[in-house]
Formats: C-alpha cells, sequence, structure tokens
C-alpha cells in the first residue's frame, strides 16, 4: 500500500513568488577588484574595511569550490552574477518607515511581514533586507533606550567602527572557506546586533531577506554580538521570487556570546526552491557560526528549512568557554528535486560544555536530504557531553535521506551519544489515525507534526505559527 | 607478454595512478600511513623465506583444517573434505587459462572502498586460496588460516566461493615476528550463493612494528548469510576495510568487530554495507576500548539503493576511552534512496557507567577489578557471538591480555568459570 503520491507534493506552489517592480541600482555582472572598490565606495567604508574585503577577494581567487557536499549542481559562473543591487534610493534613504517606497512596503505585506503592523502590535523589531541592501530598520528608538544596536551592518560601520573592526571576521575569518571568502569579499548589508553588558533585550529582533532583481547574488553578513550577561533573540526569514535561472545567495553569521551571555538564533528559510523540473531556485551556500566564548554562554540556532534549490549550511558553536551550551535544533524539507545538506559542529574546547543537536530531515518527491554534522570533543574538554538525534522521514519512493555524523573524542570524560534513525511514516500510525475518523491528509499532516515537534518548541511563537503554515503548505496533496 | 604478465601490469598502473591513499580522501582522512607503508612498496617477499622455521602454532584444541602462509606464500595445508575444491593462487595462475586469471587478478576501481593498496595487492600478490564450495556442500570443521608474517611485505590474496546452501567457516589469523618490521596487505574475496551461510573470523595480532591492511568483500545472492568478525589486537597501524553487497533478495549480513588498542597504536574499520535488493537484512556492531596513546576510526557506511524495499538495518558503534591520551574518531554514515525501510544508526563514546561500578565495589570488588570487569565485559559483548567457542576463548583471552593489570581478572573469571 503506498497512500503518499509524491507527484502530488512537487505540485504545490511557490507562495512568495512574485517580482517586485521596482527602480533599482544594479552594478553590471562580474566581478574583479574594481567592483569591490565600488561596493565600498558605494557604501562610504573606511580603508580598513576596503582592504579586509580586498584580502578576502585574493583569497577566494586562490581558493577551490568545495564538493564534498552530497548535491549536484551544474558550475556556478561567478563573473555572470551582479553583486551589488539595491533599490534605488530617493534621496538619502529613507529614515523611517514613512520614507520608504510604497512597493517596498507592499512586498513585505504580500510576504505577511507588516512592518507597519508589526511596529505597533507584534513587538518585534523588524530589519528588512531587499536585494543586497537593508531598506527599514523598525523600532529604533526604543531598542537604543535600552541601549541595544540594531541597524543595517554597513551603517554600524559607519556609527559603530569600533564595535565592528573588533568583531567582524573574528569567528568566520575572510579564508574559512569559499563561500566565507567570497562573502566577506563583496557583502553589501546585512544585520548588525550588540547587546551591552547585562542587558536583556527587550523584544525580539527579526530580519527578512528578500532576492529581488535576477541575475544577483545576495550576500549578507550579519554579526551579533552579546556581551557578559545579555540576552538576544533574533529572528531571520528569507524569501525569492520565481525565476528560472539559480541565483546565488552566500551568506555568513557570526555570533559572539561573552560570559553568561545568551543568543538564541531563529531561522525560517523560504527561498525559492526551483520548479518540479529542478529549473531555478536559490543556491543557499551559508556559513554561519557561534563562537561561545565566555564561560556559561549559551547559543541556540534553530532552523526550519523548506526553500532553496541547494541547501549548504551547518550552523555551528565553538564551545570556548567553561560550562557552556550549544544547541542545533532543525527542521529540514526537500522536495521536487531540492537539495539539501545541512547540519551542524559542536566544537568542544572548554570544560562541562554540553551540546545538544536534533535535526528532523523530511525528503519527499525526488529531493534529497542529508545531515552532516561534527562533535569534536577537545582534549582537555573535561566532563563535555554531546547528545545528537538526527531522524529521517521519507515521503515517496524517489527521494533519499542520508546521514553522515562525525565524532571525534580526545577526552576520556567526556560523553558522546549520536543516534539516527530513516522510515517512512507507519503504516500502523496511519491506520490508528483513519480508524478514528481523521482524514489521511490530516493524519499525515498530524504525523510530520508531531515528527518537528522537539524543533518547533523550540522556535519563538511567531516563528511556531509560521512553520507549522509553511509545512502544512509544504505537504499539501501529499496524501491521495 | 601472457595474459598474467598484462594482468599484472595493469593491476600496476592502477596502483601508479592511486598511489597509497592519503588523508586528503575522504576514508583516509584519519589514517596517514604513506610514511610507514613507503619502506615495503617494492620490497618483495623474498622466496627462500617460505619455511616453516620459527612459525607458532596457536589454537592447538581447535579442530580444523590448516592452511599456514609464510610472507603471503602457502607453505603447509590440510586436505579439505569432497566438495571443497581447494587450489593455491600460484598454482592456479601457473596454469591459468586467461579467463580465470583475469577473474582472480583484476582490479575493479568502482568497487567500494577501492584504494591504491587494493590494486598494489592484485599486481604483487604471488599466492593465496582459490576455493570453491560445491552446492549444499556443508563443510563440519572450519577452516584456520594461519598468515605468518616474518619479513618485509606480504599481499595474500584469497578467492572463495559458496556454491548453493553451501557453508563454510573461515578463520583468518594474522601473527608476525615480534622483532621485524612489515606490511600486510590482503584481500579476502566472498562470493555467496544462493542461500549460502559463511562465518568469517578475523584475527589481526600482528606485531607491534607492523603495518596490517586487510580486505574482505563479500557479494551475497538470495537469501544467503555472513556473519563476519573483525577483531584488531596488534599490530603498529591496521586498516581493515570490510564491503558487503547484498545483491539479490532476503540476503542478511553481520558484521561485528572489536578494537582493543594500547600504547601507539592505530587501528581503522571502514565498512560498507549496500543493500541493493528487497528484504534484505544488516546488523552491525562495533566496540573499542583504547588506552595509552591509542587512536580508533570507525567508519560504517550503509546504502540503501533504490529498489532494496523492506530493508532491515542498524548499525551500533561503542567506545570505551580509558585514557586522557586516546583518541577515537566514529563516522556511521546511512544513505538511502528509498522509502521503505526502517534503519537506525548509534555511535557512543564514554566512560563506564558509574552506577554499575558502584554496584560492584558493594560487592567487595576493588575499584581496579570492578573497572577490568566492566571493560571486559564491555569487549565481550562482541566476542560473544564467535564461534566455534575454541575461537571465542582464544580470542577472549588474547584481548585480555591486552588489558592492564588483566591477571586478577582473568583468574577471577576462571573461577567464575570452574563454579559453573
Amino acid at each position: 500500500m503506498n497512500t503518499l503520491k509524491p507527484e502530488d507534493a512537487a505540485r504545490q506552489e511557490y507562495r512568495a513568488g512574485f517580482v517586485t517592480d521596482i527602480e533599482s541600482d544594479t552594478l553590471p555582472p562580474g566581478l574583479n577588484e574594481e567592483v569591490i572598490r565600488h561596493i565600498s565606495a558605494r557604501k562610504e567604508e573606511p580603508d580598513w574595511l576596503l582592504e579586509w574585503r580586498l584580502s578576502a577577494y585574493r583569497h577566494w581567487l586562490k581558493m577551490r569550490e568545495p564538493h564534498w557536499a552530497h548535491v549536484e549542481y551544474p558550475p556556478i559562473d561567478y563573473q555572470a552574477i551582479s553583486y551589488y543591487s539595491a533599490p534605488k534610493a530617493k534621496g538619502d534613504g529613507p529614515k523611517s518607515l514613512d520614507e520608504v517606497d510604497p512597493k517596498l512596503l507592499e512586498t513585505y505585506e504580500k510576504l505577511g511581514i507588516p512592518l507597519r503592523e508589526q511596529e505597533m502590535l507584534a513587538g518585534v523589531a523588524v530589519d528588512a533586507v531587499f536585494d543586497s541592501v537593508s531598506v527599514a530598520t523598525t523600532f529604533r528608538e526604543k531598542l537604543a533606550e535600552a541601549g541595544v544596536i540594531f541597524c543595517p551592518i554597513s551603517e554600524a560601520v559607519r556609527e559603530y567602527p569600533e564595535l565592528v573592526r573588533q568583531y567582524l571576521g573574528s569567528v568566520v575569518p575572510v579564508q574559512d572557506n569559499f563561500f566565507a571568502a567570497l562573502n566577506s569579499a563583496v557583502f553589501t548589508d546585512g544585520s548588525f546586533v550588540y547587546v551591552p553588558k547585562g542587558v536583556r533585550c527587550p523584544m525580539e529582533l527579526s530580519t527578512y531577506f528578500r532576492i529581488n532583481a535576477s541575475n544577483t547574488g545576495q550576500f549578507e553578513r550579519t554579526l551579533i554580538v552579546a556581551d557578559a550577561g545579555a540576552y538576544v533573540s533574533y529572528l531571520e526569514g528569507c524569501t525569492a521570487p520565481m525565476r528560472d535561472e539559480n541565483q546565488l545567495h552566500a551568506a555568513v553569521v557570526e555570533l559572539i556570546a561573552l560570559d553568561d551571555a545568551e543568543i538564541k538564533y531563529s531561522t525560517v528559510q523560504n527561498w525559492y526552491p526551483g520548479d518540479e523540473r529542478g529549473v531555478g531556485g536559490i543556491y543557499n551556500f551559508v556559513t554561519k557560526r557561534a563562537d561561545c566564548r565566555g564561560a556559561r554562554s549559551k547559543v541556540s540556532w534553530t532552523q526550519v528549512e523548506t526553500g532553496s534549490a541547494i541547501t549548504w549550511k551547518y550552523p555551528s558553536c565553538i564551545l570556548r568557554g567553561d560550562d557552556a551550551v550549544g544547541e542545533f535544533y532543525s527542521v529540514a524539507l526537500t522536495k521536487m528535486r531540492q537539495q539539501a545538506d545541512t547540519g551542524t559542529k559542536m566544537v568542544h574546547l572548554g570544560k562541562r560544555t554540553r551540546s545538544t543537536i536534533v535535526s528532523k530531515g523530511i525528503a519527499a518527491g525526488m529531493g534529497q536530504q542529508s545531515y552532516r554534522g561534527l562533535v569534536r570533543i577537545a582534549r582537555g574538554a573535561e566532563g563535555a557531553r554531546n547528545y545528537t538525534q538526527c531522524d529521517s522521514l521519507l515521503l515517496g519512493d524517489k527521494c533519499g535521506a542520508h546521514t553522515f555524523p562525525y565524532i571525534e573524542v580526545k577526552e576520556p570524560t567526556a560523553i558522546v551519544e549520536h543516534e539516527a534513525t530513516t522510515s517512512r511514516i507507519g503504516e500502523d500510525q496511519l491506520f490508528y489515525c483513519r480508524a478514528r475518523g481523521i482524514p489521511e491528509e490530516d493524519a499525515v499532516n498530524l504525523i510530520v507534526n508531531g515528527f518537528c515537534k522537539d524543533v518547533f518548541n523550540e522556535l519563538p511563537m511567531e516563528f511556531a505559527v509560521e512553520a507549522n503554515r509553511l509545512m502544512e503548505v509544504s505537504l499539501e496533496g501529499a496524501v491521495g | 607478454m601472457s595474459a598474467i604478465d598484462r594482468l599484472r601490469a595493469q593491476a600496476e598502473a592502477v596502483f601508479a595512478r592511486h598511489g597509497v591513499p592519503a588523508p586528503r580522501l575522504e576514508h583516509w582522512k584519519y589514517t596517514d600511513i604513506r610514511r610507514v607503508v613507503a619502506p615495503f612498496i617494492d620490497h618483495a617477499s623474498p622466496a627462500a623465506s617460505a619455511e616453516q622455521g620459527g612459525v607458532p602454532n596457536p589454537l592447538r584444541d581447535l579442530d580444523a583444517y590448516r592452511v599456514t602462509f609464510v610472507d603471503g606464500r602457502l607453505v603447509d595445508g590440510d586436505t579439505l573434505p569432497d566438495g571443497v575444491r581447494v587450489r593455491s593462487l600460484a598454482a592456479v595462475l601457473a596454469e591459468a587459462r586467461g579467463e580465470e586469471a583475469s577473474r582472480l587478478l583484476a582490479v575493479d576501481e568502482r568497487a567500494p572502498l577501492f584504494n591504491g593498496l587494493v590494486a598494489l595487492n592484485a599486481a604483487r600478490a604471488c599466492d593465496g586460496l582459490v576455493i570453491d564450495v560445491a552446492d549444499g556442500v556443508c563443510v563440519q570443521k572450519p577452516l584456520y588460516v594461519l598468515h605468518w608474517g616474518a619479513v618485509g611485505a606480504a599481499h595474500p590474496r584469497h578467492w572463495i566461493r559458496l556454491g548453493r546452501h553451501a557453508e563454510l567457516t573461515l578463520i583468518e589469523h594474522y601473527l608476525s615476528d615480534q622483532e621485524q618490521a612489515g606490511l600486510t596487505n590482503g584481500v579476502t574475496r566472498l562470493e555467496l550463493g544462493a542461500g549460502a551461510h559463511a562465518r568469517h573470523v578475523r584475527l589481526q595480532q600482528e606485531a607491534r612494528r607492523r603495518v596490517h591492511i586487510g580486505r574482505l568483500e563479500a557479494r551475497q545472492a538470495r537469501a544467503s548469510s555472513l556473519v563476519s568478525h573483525s577483531i584488531a589486537l596488534g599490530g603498529a597501524w591496521s586498516r581493515v576495510d570490510i564491503a558487503c553487497t547484498l545483491a539479490d533478495e532476503a540476503a542478511r549480513c553481520r558484521l561485528d568487530g572489536l578494537y582493543l588498542l594500547a600504547g601507539r597504536q592505530h587501528a581503522d574499520h571502514h565498512t560498507e554495507i549496500e543493500h541493493g535488493a528487497p528484504f534484505g537484512v544488516s546488523r552491525e556492531m562495533y566496540r573499542g576500548v583504547l588506552d595509552g596513546r591509542a587512536r580508533a576510526v570507525f567508519n560504517g557506511r550503509i546504502v540503501v539503493r533504490e529498489g532494496a524495499v523492506k530493508t532491515d538495518s542498524a548499525q551500533r558503534n561503542a567506545n570505551l576511552l580509558l585514557s586522557d591520551r586516546a583518541e577515537v574518531d566514529t563516522k556511521p554514515e546511512l544513505e538511502i534512496y528509498n522509502d521503505d525501510v526502517q534503519c537506525a544508526h548509534g555511535a557512543t563514546v564514554g566512560q563506564l557507567d558509574a552506577q554499575q561500578l558502584f554496584y560492584l565495589r558493594a560487592r567487595g570488588l576493588s575499584e581496579e577489578q570492578a573497572r577490568q570487569l566492566l571493560t571486559f565485559a564491555f569487549a565481550d559483548e562482541v566476542l560473544a557471538g564467535i564461534k566455534p567457542p575454541e575461537v571465542r576463548r582464544y580470542v577472549e583471552r588474547a584481548a585480555f591480555g591486552k588489558l592492564p593489570q588483566a591477571g586478577d581478572i582473568a583468574s577471577m573469571l576462571q573461577q567464575a568459570g570452574g563454579a559453573a
């Protein structure tokens, strides 16, 4: 009995796939030192940042694109991408929401991010990044009162150069990997967050990314610093219009948690996944890393990955401080011809450091799903503890689910546990629901929801609702 | 140029292309043997060494057919019963027609876990066993193959084919001269006919300066079953690759292993089970105990192909670190291209359970005794499946010998055994 029809699952449409008709200021395709100088000049950046970009570019030229991930895609022509695209500024750019191009705001409303409403009601401060530039940041006054800095990184470079210079690239150095080097050379915007000592950020911070213009790549850079005893919860969401060509998204996210600080980073990634034949879609090649520098610091990554043609993403924690805690909760869904190679790295350096990894992969249609993780316990990380659970659920007989966990232990007092299972939805579970009058499709939704529950529970409320909706939409028609 | 010379030259060319595997290869990430293997690459095993001087005779109480190899050459062998055709590779190659020679010496670069050393074996192997067990023949006594490494490099190459419903237990025991450095680079191929049943025990107790490279390749037909035990106790460096292909319906395999290391020993196990057909069952359990500055690597890969529905697969790897200088790198991998499967794997690294220690301490055992007993019990879970029992007892004793202060616990177990 095969009750699941992957063809149907593959057919459901991408709801964020519209294009906004906005005049934009775009550089011609191609990458060379001139382009980087141009971006830097456009952003009115100081010399040190330009030098930093150029050194990243020179490293990048010497590096080769990595191909160890369990994904397949045609070669990327880095000279065919435009590295800068900004909605055309009216005068000096918006100072508040009132000055933002109404068409942009309309876009965000279509995406279900009512910036204005959120400013009034939801109590979530939003920084929206459109193509490569940050277009609006809400709630700045209230945050400023608490001493929290939340602004586009390009602005932070101008306003808080010392902070940015101190932390930028300290977690993901320019020569870290091919895509990180590329990002360091050409990043155009992103968010900067600094939470001062002992401050609990009064609201959730949120960024929405959208790629709008065609032939562009998006290279945003996010830097979050939680000073001693600080707490911040940060949410990130992404969409892109439907296009036939593949677009590159190579972001870098750096988190720094000092003594007793806690950062909670949540992502709902819904980039355009391409169509059912695998045409178009975003290549999501992202480097995310957290440095738990301080004692008792904590970083928690939560991600819901439903979009992108190809995902290549490993949010990691370097647990440097004693008693530091790292967490990774992930739900990844691949359908149609999507491919995802995602997981995490937990590097235990400090004593009594703890990490938890819960990864739930769902593959439908012809989707290929891989969990790739590293747990490394260094010598001297006494009493370190890791627990990893990665489960895969298969819907359809043409999809694939793979697990590649690396475990490296050099410390005898450490305890590391890894468990993984792969199966399809149990026929007995389905039968149980059906026998109680629950239609098949609802039953599948219910079971999938239960499968993901450990992860959804970790999401902030606003995102949990969105994630649930995304999963439901994605599974629509999955059952015949 | 004869057919055999041509095959040898081809294998040599493949080796030249791949070379000794380097850590930039994913499957050799943690094991760099280039330096230790180099002196033996062009070391032809001396024909004259093929004498039995100094060859030990362990496992005397085992009732088995015995075959002895010295430095990769067959020196002595019992006659096997009717229905079992045993020839030496050297003899087969001396008279072989092209077809059989190419079956025995061909190098398949697409084979799972292939690396340059597999080609090196095909190029340099001077001897081995070529065994055919006829349909329906059940070989009652195990076949015990002793490999003695006296000096230099040995490249034994065995080819064993079991007919339909045939049964065979094969024990490969590797020992070598304590005073000599050397290299063993062995390849064993097993072909199991429909309904055939094979047991394979690889007991690696090489000398402390020796490098051991081993490979077991099994191809299983319908409803055949394989039970493999790979025990790594000796050698400075050891690397064992086990690749098992469940090529037809309802085949099953069980791969178990134990690595018990001390000093600066390095042992690496890579296994790959390919489920290529429906209703396959695989079970895998590897355990490791690491003391001193030892380092162990385990990589277990399970691949379930598109058509292999109703696959049932479970894999476990557990490691015990006894010293703060020891290291373990483990990677249980799953690659699944089909939704109608039950697959699970797990890996753990840790220390002895405090509650279990307390339990034994409360019963009057010293801290050290309790530790030894629990460590032994941990390792013995793998050994319990080894048959025949004489081999299991031998391996238990050998494993014991490697635990620090094993004397106490050995006598304690003997008392317990005597009482029971």
